[in-house]
């Protein structure tokens, strides 16, 4: 799904956490807000996944305005910073439990719902996990069964904030590239957030790199490496 | 004391700690034996021995006559209102309790700070005073007061009022228990829920209610327990009318007054027992589910 | 600062449903149950006239009994403190058979209703009482239908205070911190007073604080024990409930504003105890 943010703001009482900001994301690419703590780059995620609205400016998708619709309504599967997986229902139930939120009209049977499960289990390939709950898996996991659980809702995007910022540095790797396969097998436009330039540079097609509420500059990955536009830029990768 | 004190002054003290290593993070032996002697007489003086004399007295006679004294069609009646004002004011509680908790924790706005001290305000007041305030309220010569018994419903000198009166001196309890532990929680899980499409009820009763069900039924049980033995807002409301709004304290009170002490001491017994049973679940759920809890550790 | 775009909104926006619906709740129920008659109280006094107020509160049978709940609640207060503390630090430190038993039995008095207190303490520290007999044989003290009588049953009702504010605390306490201070050559007793008293502090004085709340305003247990005699043993609660059956409820409105303006004190107290103690801690 193509989404377009234009001239989105967002304030929070006297402090700018967004200045209008436009933003073409193509579809089907897989999309890092890059940026130091504080760029609002997490405001904007959330504004996209529904969570915040914003002060002023429009959020289409696929050419549509999606502002005013609501989080329920936008079919956004949303990755959590600590994962927010429901600590009192086992995987399997934390996985399914957005179809069995749905109305009944559309909601699967119970024999569909546990076949998707079962899909989806094998996709982040944890297949014997489905029994178990949250404080009983890792870190990485966790990290996993979060994905699968927005996936489970057949998300028009996927939006993550800061996936890997919880996990030690050899789990992130190999989660890493979990996160692109998902990517690549499900074509699903896809926005991550994280404050690690490096993460960005090798996962992401597109890097948006943003302070202080302002996108410095967005571009492929290699073209923002040989030519940073702004002294921010040039600072916050050679760090 | 004094031989704990013999270490030289900090400053010219050479380096080297005269206490053993294992014993620098305790106090001597003799006074950790005196403090837990003289702590644990205490309570049993204060607490453990009196808790006891309530059984005591009223077996003093035999049981026989202690059930007997329970019985009696006033005692009947005063159990079955301890009861029904107890089934009324508590889950009334318990829902403040949840939409305080709910609109104070998930929620930035102005006057929260005001909110959570209006709501901590029932700790500090007697419930005498508590009891007066509802007389002045409903009260027959109130506006208020007498226009609803103009209306066929008086709410003081009757039950409505015991419930009122048990509901202010009862009124943080559940609040209290849910507010530290929803701050904590955070609503990460319950944005999640919204993001999978779930309503706003769905949310609550699938993902909010089973995270906090634990400290909730904490606090319903300590809300339970002061309201069964609430005594002085309801002695003040109820107009004390042997069989009609005399609960169990109150009944206590009166046949104490009377010398009618096995009778007194067999209420008391009840309640007691009542009581014992709140404290021996509450223990449980501490036990089985202290990291669910919150240590606020307040009553 | 001077500019605040969106500040003027009441709530920031926020995609959780139900503020408007648990908000309403809630002011409902609190206004109720405890604003609208608290209101009732202030208006009556309002109507009384500060004048006619202030001459009910300094007659001598009144200001003597509010002296009084005052008094036996400071002295039960202070007691708490040191015996609460010593319980809590037991009770979280120290290894004994029927700790749990002990640490469940600290919130009897909490849980046991204050007339079954009241008339369980009379019965046994009376002159006829199982202790209160001997006490009076042995040092020749009156117990029940004393002041010492109100201070024990003061004491009995604010013990779960003290201690259940300080016992997580206690229990927070890295043992490293005590560690260090004796490996710098602090004895035992230097360590308590300079590490581990300040580090307890806040939590005391808000236990500490909540116990004299709740003795000021106690009337169940101490009723049976006190012997009620006007200006010796007749506490502010008390005197309230005899100008009622009198039917004076002028005087027992003064009463009550006077204890009331004592609660807002005393609640004032503990809020600022709290405020001051989260910027200290958050300081370390």
């Amino acid at each position: 799904m193509h989404i377009e943010i234009d001239e989105i703001a967002k304030t929070f009482g006297s402090a700018n956490a967004l200045h209008p900001v436009s933003l073409a994301l193509p579809s089907g690419a897989l999309v890092a807000l890059l940026g130091p703590s504080g760029s609002g780059k997490t405001t904007l995620l959330r504004i996209l996944g529904g969570l915040e609205e914003p002060t002023s400016g429009r959020v289409l998708f696929d050419g549509q305005d999606a502002t005013g619709l609501r989080v329920q309504e936008r079919r956004a599967g949303f990755v959590f910073q600590h994962y927010a997986l429901f600590r009192h229902m086992t995987v399997f139930e934390n996985i399914a439990y957005g179809l069995r939120a749905r109305p009944r009209a559309t909601r699967p049977p119970n024999a569909e719902i546990t076949r998707r499960v079962t899909r989806l289990l094998d996709l982040i390939q944890l297949p014997d996990i489905a029994a178990r709950y949250p404080s009983q898996l890792s870190g990485g996991q966790r990290q996993r069964v979060a994905l699968a659980r927005a996936l489970a809702i057949e998300p028009r995007m996927l939006l993550l904030d800061e996936p890997f910022g919880a996990l030690d540095a050899k789990v992130r790797k190999e989660l890493r590239q979990g996160l692109r396969d998902i990517h690549d097998t499900t074509g699903l436009t896809t926005v991550f957030v994280t404050h690690d330039q490096e993460e960005a540079m090798e996962l992401a097609d597109l890097v948006v790199v943003m302070s202080m509420g302002r996108i410095e500059q967005m571009g492929k990955p290699a073209d923002i490496k040989a030519r940073p536009l702004t002294p921010f830029v040039r600072e916050f990768l050679a760090a | 004391m004094a031989d704990m004190t013999v270490s030289a002054p900090l400053a010219t003290a050479p380096a080297r700690p005269r206490a053993r290593a294992v014993g620098c993070t305790e106090e001597p032996r003799w006074l950790r034996w005196t403090v837990t002697l003289v702590v644990l007489a205490l309570l049993a003086l204060l607490v453990v021995v009196p808790l006891a004399s309530v059984f005591v007295e009223a077996l003093r006679d035999g049981a026989a006559v202690a059930v007997a004294s329970l019985s009696d069609p006033d005692a009947w009646s005063a159990i079955r209102l301890t009861l029904l004002v107890a089934a009324v004011a508590v889950p009334l509680n318990a829902l403040f309790g949840v939409a305080a908790a709910w609109a104070l924790t998930k929620f930035h706005w102005r006057g929260k700070a005001w909110l959570l001290t209006l709501i901590d305000l029932p700790f500090s007041v007697s419930p005498v005073v508590a009891g007066l305030c509802i007389v002045l309220l409903f009260g027959t010569n109130s506006l208020l007061g007498g226009w609803l018994v103009g209306n066929g419903l008086p709410i003081v000198f009757a039950v409505p009022g015991i419930v009122l009166a048990t509901m202010f001196i009862t009124f943080p309890f559940v609040a209290r228990e849910l507010v530290p532990l929803m701050t904590e929680q955070g609503k990460a899980e319950e944005e999640a829920a919204l993001t999978l499409g779930a309503s706003g009820w769905r949310m609550f009763w699938t993902v909010t209610l089973p995270n906090i069900r634990w400290a909730l039924l904490y606090g319903v049980l300590l809300c339970n327990a002061r309201a069964m033995g609430e005594f002085g807002a309801v002695a003040v409301v109820s107009g004390k009318i042997r069989g009609e709004t005399a609960t169990m304290p109150i009944m206590i009170e009166m046949l104490y007054n009377e010398y009618m002490s096995v009778a007194a001491f067999s209420m008391a017994a009840l309640l007691t027992l009542l009581a014992l049973v709140t404290l021996t679940l509450k223990s449980l759920l501490e036990w089985r589910y202290a990291d669910q809890l919150a240590a606020s550790g307040r009553h | 600062m001077t500019t605040r775009p969106g500040a003027w909104s009441l709530r920031a926006p926020s995609p959780l449903p139900g503020w408007g619906l648990s908000l309403g709740i809630t002011l409902t129920l609190l206004s109720l149950v405890v604003l609208l008659p608290i209101g009732a109280l202030l208006i009556r006094a309002a109507g009384i006239g500060p004048a006619e107020l202030w001459a009910t509160i300094s007659s001598p049978r009144v200001l003597a009994a509010l002296v009084l709940s005052f008094r036996a609640a400071l002295v039960a207060a202070l007691f708490n403190l040191v015996f609460g503390l010593a319980l809590a630090w037991v009770l979280v430190r120290y290894e004994f058979p029927g700790r749990r038993l002990i640490d469940a039995a600290v919130d009897l008095p909490f849980a046991l209703p204050t007339a079954v207190a009241g008339i369980a303490l009379t019965a046994l520290y009376a002159p006829n009482g199982a202790l209160g007999g001997p006490i009076q044989d042995w040092f020749g003290v009156r117990v029940a239908y004393t002041e010492l009588g109100i201070w024990i049953a003061l004491v009995f009702v604010g013990l779960p205070f003290v201690v259940r504010t300080v016992q997580p605390v206690i229990a927070e306490i890295e043992k490293e911190v005590e560690e260090v201070s004796a490996t710098l050559g602090a004895s035992r007793l230097t360590t308590w007073r300079r590490v581990i008293l300040p580090m307890l502090t806040p939590a005391l004085l808000t236990g500490f604080a909540l116990a004299l709340a709740r003795a000021v305003g106690e009337y169940g247990s101490v009723i049976f024990i006190a012997g009620n005699l006007p200006f010796q043993t007749e506490i502010a609660p008390l005197l309230i409930v005899i100008r009622l059956e009198e039917f004076d409820y002028d005087g027992a409105v003064a009463i009550a504003v006077a204890m009331l303006a004592i609660s807002f004190v005393l609640l004032l107290l503990i809020n600022l105890i709290q405020v001051w103690s989260r910027r200290h801690t958050a300081g370390a």
